[in-house]
């Protein structure tokens, strides 16, 4: 499959980025229906509160308001604003804890919905949102996960009482932990905690909806994850059939994982269904960060025991996560926390443990590395520790402890056929210039502004195979002048999966790429799919399309067979022309045959297509390393980024200008997530208080390091042409190795990210006393 | 409220269009004369999504009232294509992978035309300084710093420059 390859490996032109240059491309924003009412929704001004009355009377009377809606008009059915929950297997299911209605009868942040109002337009519909009279009855507030968890503390929802939203034993533990640290010749400890980073997608969060006249709703929203959405919405929002619900995911203006959750689709949908006319809803900047969707909080504490020679023996993680008002994505999130950080080194004694709080801090969600780079900035440290007790070179002790080909997954029946993390660390290593850069422990450093190098490695799953629903469908089918139709489920929310499945597409059934047009995002179209997330696009639906793809080129070869009079073995199907390989003159092009085929009046009539399916067993890890030097000004606490260097196993590039693209920019997002950017919320009152892009500090060009990438590029033997996914891991590695170089450059550790100045300068305070 | 018809001139045609002394440019842009391609981010001139250009310099529409651009010359991202023929700093957004998600291409290109116009040969520094007010989520910048490198030496050389 992989002799003399067309278009995979090509830096090809993604087919939707000239309509995102020239402004033609339609976001969830720039749509519009006749008739259509712009909807707003009021928040609250208590982190917790009783809503002891609403009275929407006088906003419902003034003119240009068609519906106020409060709880009392919405439907008693609890649902959880995951939509990931139902991709989840019937026992795990029962964990997503199902916790909110569209609009809440009781505040739980500051920020929950409480009303919403459909008018006429924007001024009307915010005249009307001043006018609606709640009276609350403030209640204690809690906004810390541990006092959240102490008896006495305020109860956030009835059903789970003392504020535990969850308790999960890592499936994978085993052996005697305290014995075998006991037995170990080191142990270490570590403690740390990441921040409440913002996807911070540059589109506000926006629905628009319809109910026609069948009864069926249309939703137009920048959802991930469009199949599950769609039967969140019917089943679990509104209590009525799948195929009452149609779901066209919009251009994605940056996912993140946020768009793994509802955002105002719920509260849209209903708002169209009770004024029976079309709603749009766009939430502003301050509210996107004021209201719901983060990285997960999560405190967490690694112990690693080894022996002398620098070998594991034991490791432990447990965590406590702040799920915030709501449940979320925050149990699978830690769940898969421990899956990635318990999975990537070989150890025989394995425990982890995670729990989860309620508290009355905004609801997190989903976001990119989805509990890895929470895991990592503590186990990467950790690993350093260890590797220093055992006076081991951290290139050494990672090179001797890391999984590899033949050992278990981080899901463990899941053995690893495909793994080049050596080659990952060894060709970083060269590039950073470790040998001379890093001078042993406890190297001292000298003058104000010191350089110190770090590394981190990782591995993060393509996909969910072999532990969740992980199937996928592709569509091909031929035009009569042998261009193609690919339908396909996956949203383009800038990763550029539409250009890469076109590419494969392409290749697997001999088309050209300019040839094939892709269709994805609406569920009355695409066939069943999960959607995009979990970096998994590339590799499952990758696979499927190979499947389509490989029958239509069957189905040409046989067409073209009958008309040139040899056999189907004798032919091959390239750029859009099938020849005899002995005879390359002798060709039919796809055009032709696809052509006659519909046009056929004898009779052998057909529509050339083909669906492709293709079901995950193995989650095939992507691995990567990445190193970094850094220098710290010892006056200003200030880290400053010098390189970052990222060599990550891809399997194979489809477009390495994509993979580039996905690390560049996943570097940028830990380099903020290392530095900068932090949700912070006052613990008095429950404020947001980094509201805007001037207080969430960002990268922007100024501070933008330089990068560079490595692909390590031998095929794997599922992935489609042997690809492996990228999407996430372009962040996981960087706030752990900014963390080790700090330490590097002058011996200090930080327990909490961010990591900025004055926690540097704490630390060197207190480091010198 | 006085509403009043003023006159936009947009991408080189003259528009009439009832405003109010509230609204903001994007607001007429987007609305009433349907080009979407201005985007709303943020709404507080933080991220540049929003960036047009007025009179050739690069302004924030979200921030900007309409009334006060009356008169003056309006370029959004639906001027800069001639016809089906992208415009080369589109072009080598296209050809280099600068655009992602694309919600921050629209005001980076237009930030980036103004730059171009002013500094035919900027240096990668006085390319990152130019854009430092337009936030990109997706790409890290890197290959958006490469484009603007590439757009600006083909217009050196002679592509069609505005």
């Amino acid at each position: 499959m992989t002799e003399s390859l067309h278009y995979v490996g090509k830096r090809l032109t993604r087919p939707d980025v000239a309509a995102k240059a020239t402004g033609a491309a339609m976001y969830g924003a720039d749509l519009a229906l006749p008739g259509m009412l712009i909807g707003r929704i009021l928040t609250s001004p208590h982190a917790h509160a009783n809503i002891v009355s609403i009275d929407t009377s006088k906003a419902r009377a003034l003119p240009g308001v068609a519906a106020v809606i409060t709880h009392e008009d919405v439907p008693k059915r609890y649902f959880t604003r995951s939509v990931m929950a139902e991709g989840m297997p019937p026992f795990a299911y029962e964990g997503e804890n199902q916790d909110q209605f569209i609009l809440s009868e009781k505040a739980r942040y500051m920020g929950d919905w409480i009303a919403a109002v459909a008018a006429v337009d924007i001024y009307t519909a915010e005249k009307a949102l001043d006018l609606i009279e709640v009276v609350y009855e403030p209640l204690p507030a809690v906004f810390d996960p541990e006092e959240a968890l102490k008896p006495g503390a305020p109860v956030i929802h009835d059903r789970w009482q003392g504020n535990v939203a969850a308790v999960i034993e890592h499936p994978f533990t085993r052996g005697d932990l305290e014995k075998s640290l006991a037995e170990s010749d080191h142990v270490v400890e570590f403690s740390g905690r990441n921040s409440r980073q913002k996807q911070a997608h540059m589109e506000p969060d926006v629905a628009l909806a319809r109910w026609d006249e069948e009864g069926r709703l249309t939703i137009w929203s920048p959802n991930q994850n469009p199949h599950l959405a769609k039967k969140t919405m019917a089943r679990r929002v509104f209590g009525i059939g799948e195929g009452k619900v149609r779901w066209i995911s919009t251009i994605v203006g940056g996912g993140f994982g946020a768009r793994m959750s509802f955002g105002v689709e719920p509260v849209c949908a209903l708002l169209a269904k009770v004024t029976g006319k079309p709603v749009k809803v766009v939430l502003t900047r301050e509210e996107d960060f004021s209201g719901y969707n983060s990285r997960t909080e999560q405190r967490q504490t690694i112990r690693l025991g080894v022996t002398k020679d620098g070998t594991v023996t034991a490791i432990e993680q447990t965590i406590l996560s702040d799920s915030g008002a709501y449940f979320s994505h925050s149990g699978s999130i830690s769940a898969v926390n421990m899956q990635s950080t318990l999975g990537l080194l070989r150890s025989p004694v394995v425990a982890g443990k995670a729990t989860v709080a309620y508290s009355n801090n905004p609801t997190s969600s989903g976001m990119r590395g989805y509990g890895n780079p929470e895991g990592s900035f503590v186990l990467q440290q950790a690993i350093d520790m260890a590797a220093e007790k055992c006076g081991m070179d951290p290139v050494e002790f990672r090179l001797k402890n890391a999984r590899g080909v033949g050992e278990p997954s981080m899901w463990e029946p899941v053995l690893l056929d495909s793994c080049n993390l050596d080659q990952c660390i060894k060709l970083g290593a060269e590039r950073i210039g470790w040998k001379d850069k890093w001078q042993g422990w406890g190297t001292k450093k000298e003058g104000r502004l010191r350089r110190g190098v770090g590394m981190s490695i990782m591995t993060h799953a393509s996909g969910a195979g072999g532990f969740l629903l992980e199937h996928s469908n592709a569509i091909l089918k031929l035009h009569e002048d042998g261009s193609a139709q690919l339908t396909v489920s996956p949203c383009e929310m800038g990763q550029g999966i539409l250009g890469v499945l076109a590419q494969i597409a392409a290749e697997a059934a001999g088309l050209r790429y300019e040839d094939i047009h892709v269709m994805s995002g609406d569920t009355d179209i695409t066939l069943f799919d999960i959607g995009s997330h979990a970096s998994r696009s590339t590799y499952v639906i990758g696979n499927a399309v190979v499947d389509a793809g490989l029958k239509v080129k069957e189905i040409l070869l046989a067409r073209a067979a009958k008309r040139l009079d040899v056999t189907a073995g004798e032919l091959k199907v390239e750029d859009g022309q099938v020849r005899v390989k002995a005879d390359p003159a002798r060709a039919v092009s796809v055009a032709e045959l696809s052509h006659d085929a519909i046009y056929e009046y004898g009779t052998d009539g057909q529509h050339i297509t083909a669906t492709g399916t293709y079901q995950s067993v193995t989650h095939c890890p992507n691995f990567q390393a990445g190193f970094v030097e850094v220098e710290v000004d010892t006056e200003t606490g200030v880290i400053k980024v010098l390189r970052f260097v990222i060599a990550h196993d891809i399997g194979r590039a489809i477009n390495p200008q994509n993979v580039e693209g996905c690390l560049q920019g996943g570097a940028a997002q830990g380099v903020g997530y290392a530095l900068s950017e932090d949700l912070v919320i006052d613990d008095k009152t429950g404020k947001v208080l980094t509201d805007s892009f001037a207080t969430y500090k960002m990268l922007s060009t100024l501070d933008m390091p330089e990068v560079e990438v490595i692909l390590v590029e031998e095929p794997a033997p599922t992935g489609p042409f042997g690809a492996k996914g990228v999407g996430e891991p372009g962040m996981t590695n960087v706030a752990p190795s900014i963390a080790n170089a700090l330490y590097d450059a002058v011996g200090i550790r930080i327990h909490s990210l961010p990591m900025t100045p004055e926690k540097v300068l704490e630390a060197l305070q207190s480091n010198r006393t | 409220m006085t509403k009043e018809i003023a006159t936009f001139i947009v991408n080189g045609g003259e528009y009439e269009v009832i405003v109010e002394p509230h609204m903001l440019l994007i607001d007429v842009l987007r609305d009433k004369l349907g080009l979407t391609g201005t985007k709303y981010a943020c709404g507080a001139g933080d991220c540049g999504a929003c960036t047009v250009l007025i009179d050739g310099k690069p302004s924030f529409s979200c921030l900007t009232l309409a009334v006060t651009a009356v008169g003056k010359s309006i370029t959004t991202i639906e001027g800069l294509a001639d016809g089906a023929e992208l415009h080369p700093i589109q072009q080598a957004f296209v050809d280099k992978g600068a655009i992602q998600c694309g919600f921050c291409t629209p005001g980076m290109i237009l930030s980036t035309k103004a730059l171009l116009d002013e500094n035919p040969a900027p240096t990668r520094d006085e390319i990152k300084s130019a854009l430092a007010g337009n936030l990109c989520r997706c790409t890290g910048y890197v290959k958006i710093i490469d484009a603007v490198e590439v757009a600006a030496e083909t217009m050196r050389n002679g592509g069609q420059g505005s």
